[in-house]
């Protein structure tokens, strides 16, 4: 389309540039107002108002957020939940990523009879609305000793997951001739063989968006971390709930933004850095509809 | 006439019977794991919820049957209600605007312009980050004392009043608009992507034939994207749908429960309130609201293929 | 080198009515180069695919120097597969792509690298070991594509359209390529084209494929110059051969047809005396354009030569001739004239028509009629 387009009439492209730029702005200014409020007293947040720079740039809103706020009944700030998410997030990620590699690759290549079938409850997996399961998973966690543990979140988190990545997978190992499996299947590669040394060493765009995607969704994840889990185990989301919305004493939204600063980091890294496998996570799960 | 020494065949293994029955089971064994998690895990836990939403169970299942009370119970019931509205008002115009504005600025991107990848970074960085963060700053900067409105206010505007946020009936258009900054740029995203795979020959006809612009636009592109008009609104159906987490960061359902949405009631009656029963039912009228959205639209997809 | 028997391959795919495969017998001898040919949707790849093991076969059997391996696995069957595409695997270099089957056999490594060396030296691509397929032009890819079935000197050589994806020049160069180290190498190869110049200029035997039948197996020569049905007449050749529907007549120095053209202009051609039973009735006449020429004087005192003067529609020069488009029975027939002897479109010309080598065709069963 782009080639078609002329970058001519003045008029009209001022005003598109005005509007993009303007968005931008609606954009970034709350990730500015976040930040800007971390850094300030909450003398000054009640003196100033949302946009002003802070009168004395501080770093204690940050520093109570990590280590002393309250979140809920404790009061030791959220750096141990933000261990938590990522000893609940990294496992998740890589065990559904794997799974799904695996299932994208049978489905996509050595489809059986009743193989469309399961894709077809895969892909409606991916719809399903999370509130019919989190009665029965609750009960079974409880069951398998694992409710309130990290592990519980983990084996959430990939039976969830594993429908989306295997999703990304199939649909990439389906872009791959067959001809390239069968020329393989005659040089006598067997099952494994091909996977391994034919599909995986041409995987790594696939496998960078399943990764950060899945982390991106299962960091970022609050509804499982509250109902499955509480106190100890509890994921960042669930802690930075509960500290912005216990209303014990004097609300102190330096600490609140710090805090939610601190919970979109990770995300927010893995975004500026890899971004582009994010989009095609994004786009790639939707064109299918 | 050079003649090929025949080398003495050397296979792998002998061929064997029972690795040939291995491979051929192989494929299925692989995916068994995913099989019993997902059958599990969702099917067999959606029929779970489905018994119990027939059941008087409150904080602890009991498996009596009583038929549609819960669901009879759901259809009286002043804050379900309440939330089913606002999930028609809240999903409504969260699609409608976040489809205007994607497209709008889909198409402002599309037309040659400079950092375009940098000004795409800055639409989607939202996505990126959690419901609860977007709902904890949204909450901050809509504050009724110190936020908007003094901001307003320190600007010159003194008379600007927005307490939307604590009032009962304008809360649910803050939890729309904390929505449509998060979710607007992949909309963005998506039409972007569609717009650059639009056949440039059929514009290019179009040029010659002496249509202007916006007129291709509206009369021959926008037409031709109509599948990702409709995987826009899946999507975003769907978003809406589940949405709780917005909820609870920036209302928690309040003030009362006049933001409340289904994903709310579900958790509040499941896990708080001890009704389970009514709880269960709840969740599966949101699985019976999906459905109304998927299954129309696989049926056409499906029947579009078989036109072709 | 080895011999292949297909008998009585047959193949219908689950849920699909028809088969595809409706019963394929075909002997290959042993350093036979037997080409598959027919239009798309023939049957020739899946047909190919069944030797490989690619897929199963309904009914019959393949049976590989007095084995039946119908059942065996791909790798066990010691095949190997040239495809259209090339299928090299992109992560790896040239070496490892042509050592890849060696290695999954447990072969030595100086072994491997022996084979390796011997086949680069053979398809003149050593400079090319370490580079990815990416990097190569597709005419390298080709030859990559064909080194590894060498590496693996299996029983059969199984060539499914390699050419294709080539453009025409290289197209050229290649079969020439091929059809030396088929002579050089004297494997037994089983060879899948929709192009038939290329069965013809490469196969020892050609198999002309329709519907998943067989329609003919002969030489090259035998295909051309006497095809069984319309079918293999028309599918052959390039012009095609041209039908024109006559009536055999008894004329006075023989058995004759009558061809007119659009503008009323006629000529009694002579026909084969074999055709007598056919007095009165409709026969099909299938004449190859090299059949229609400019009248050559060494051919005047010829039987089975006759002249006729007709209006030219077309003409479209080639080089080496011109081809002509005349009307015959309200039929298209192109003949082949001497570009050193002018022909105006839209008037008439001079033609000869040489009836030795036209074939004669049944209108009903559309087989040919052959002496007797």
């Amino acid at each position: 389309m782009t080639d078609v387009v002329r970058t001519g009439f003045r008029p009209s492209r001022v005003a598109i540039y005005g509007v993009l730029l303007l968005a931008a702005l609606v954009y970034m200014i709350p990730l500015f107002i976040m930040l800007v409020t971390s850094f300030k007293t909450p003398m000054d947040i009640r003196t100033g108002n949302l946009m002003a720079l802070p009168a004395d740039w501080t770093t204690i809103g940050w520093t109570k957020a990590w280590s002393e706020a309250c979140t809920g009944v404790e009061c030791n700030g959220i750096s141990g939940y933000f261990w938590n998410s990522f000893k609940m997030t990294v496992p998740a990620v890589l065990i559904s990523t794997l799974l799904g590699a695996f299932n994208g690759y049978v489905l996509s290549k050595w489809k059986f009879k009743g193989s469309d079938l399961f894709f077809g409850m895969l892909l409606f997996g991916c719809f399903v609305p999370f509130q019919v399961v989190l009665l029965p998973m609750a009960a079974t966690l409880g069951q398998l000793g694992l409710a309130n543990t990290t592990t519980g979140l983990v084996l959430v988190h990939v039976i969830y997951g594993v429908a989306f990545t295997t999703l990304f997978f199939r649909n990439y190992y389906v872009a791959i001739p067959d001809a390239l499996i069968k020329a393989a299947r005659l040089d006598g590669a067997g099952f494994f063989t091909i996977f391994f040394r034919i599909l995986l060493p041409m995987s790594t765009p696939i496998f960078m968006v399943s990764l950060i995607w899945q982390f991106t969704q299962i960091w970022n994840d609050f509804l499982f971390g509250v109902v499955f889990a509480s106190g100890d185990s509890q994921p960042i989301t669930v802690a930075l709930n509960n500290l912005v919305n216990t209303s014990t004493g004097v609300k102190e939204y330096n600490v609140d933004m710090a805090a939610a600063m601190i919970a979109a980091l990770p995300t927010l890294v893995v975004y500026i850095v890899a971004g582009k496998y994010f989009i095609r996570g994004l786009t790639a799960g939707s064109v299918k509809g | 006439m050079e003649h090929i020494q025949r080398r003495p065949v050397r296979v792998a293994r002998a061929p064997s019977r029972l690795l040939d029955g291995l491979q051929r089971w192989l494929p299925k064994l692989v995916v068994a794991p995913t099989f019993v998690l997902i059958g599990v895990g969702i099917y067999g836990y959606m029929l779970w919820t489905g018994v119990l939403s027939f059941t008087s169970s409150s904080f602890l299942p009991v498996y009596d049957f009583v038929g549609f009370d819960q669901y009879a119970k759901l259809m009286t019931n002043d804050r379900w209600l309440t939330a089913s509205v606002n999930l028609g008002i809240f999903g409504g115009l969260f699609i409608l605007s976040c489809l205007l504005i994607g497209v709008v600025l889909a198409i402002f991107l599309d037309q040659k312009i400079r950092q375009e990848g940098a000004i795409r970074t800055i639409y989607l960085y939202p996505m990126a980050l959690s419901m609860i963060v977007t709902g904890t700053v949204w909450k901050w900067i809509l504050n009724p004392s110190l936020g908007l409105e003094k901001l307003m206010h320190d600007w010159g505007w003194t008379s600007f009043s927005f307490d939307w946020l604590v009032n009962s009936d304008m809360a649910i258009y803050t939890i729309v608009m904390a929505a449509v900054w998060q979710a607007s740029g992949f909309v963005m995203a998506l039409f972007l992507a569609g717009l650059r795979g639009v056949d440039s020959s059929i514009i290019r006809a179009a040029r010659v034939d002496g249509a202007s612009l916006p007129l291709i636009y509206w009369k021959i592109i926008l037409p031709s994207l109509r599948p990702v008009f409709f995987s826009a609104v899946m999507v975003l159906a769907h978003i809406a749908i589940k949405s709780f987490d917005l909820v609870m960061a920036m209302t928690a359902g309040g003030p009362g429960y006049s933001t409340d949405l289904p994903a709310v009631f579900m958790y509040a009656h499941t896990f708080t309130r001890g009704q389970m029963g009514l709880g269960s039912a709840s969740a599966m009228l949101m699985l019976g609201a999906i459905l109304a959205l998927i299954v129309p639209y696989l049926y056409s997809e499906l029947r579009e293929k078989r036109h072709d | 080198m080895s011999q292949l028997e297909l008998r009585s391959i047959r193949k219908t795919y689950p849920g699909v009515a028809e088969e595809t495969l409706k019963g394929i017998d075909i002997d290959i001898a042993s350093g036979e180069f037997l080409i598959l040919v027919g239009p798309s949707g023939c049957g020739k790849s899946t047909l190919m695919n069944t030797i490989a093991g690619l897929e199963t076969i309904t009914n019959g059997s393949i049976v590989l120097d007095g084995k039946d391996i119908s059942t065996m696995e791909p790798k066990d069957r010691d095949i190997a597969m040239v495809f259209q595409s090339y299928a090299l695997y992109p992560t790896m270099s040239v070496r490892e792509n042509i050592a890849f089957g060696l290695k999954i056999r447990g072969l030595p490594k100086h072994e491997i690298d022996q084979e390796v060396e011997r086949v680069a030296d053979l398809l003149q691509i050593s400079q090319l070991l370490n580079k990815k397929p990416a990097n190569l032009s597709g005419g390298q890819q080709q030859r990559v594509a064909m080194g590894r079935a060498l590496a693996r000197r299996p029983r059969i050589y199984l060539f499914d359209e390699p050419l294709s994806n080539l453009d025409a020049k290289l197209r050229v160069e290649m079969r020439t390529e091929i059809k030396k180290l088929h002579q050089r190498l004297k494997t037994t190869i089983v060879y899948v084209t929709h192009d038939q110049i290329e069965a013809m200029t490469l196969a020892d035997r050609i198999a002309v494929l329709k519907d998943g039948e067989l329609q003919q197996l002969g030489t090259p020569k035998e295909v051309y110059d006497r095809p069984e049905n319309l079918f293999v007449a028309g599918f052959m050749g390039s012009p095609a051969m041209s039908f024109v529907p006559v009536t055999v007549e008894q004329g006075e120095g023989g058995l004759e047809a009558e061809v007119r053209g659009n503008d009323g202009r006629a000529v009694k051609l002579p026909v084969p005396e074999f055709l007598v039973d056919r007095v009165g009735k409709k026969v099909i006449l299938g004449i190859r354009p090299e059949h229609i020429t400019q009248p050559q004087d060494q051919k005047n005192e010829q039987t089975l030569v006759a002249k006729g003067e007709f209006t030219i529609e077309v003409t479209e020069p080639t080089g080496p001739d011109v081809i002509a488009l005349i009307q015959l029975n309200d039929t298209n027939v192109h003949c082949r004239i001497d570009p050193e002897h002018p022909v105006t479109w839209g008037e008439t010309a001079e033609l000869m028509f040489d009836m030795k080598k036209v074939v004669f065709f049944d209108p009903d069963t559309e087989k040919r009629i052959a002496p007797h």
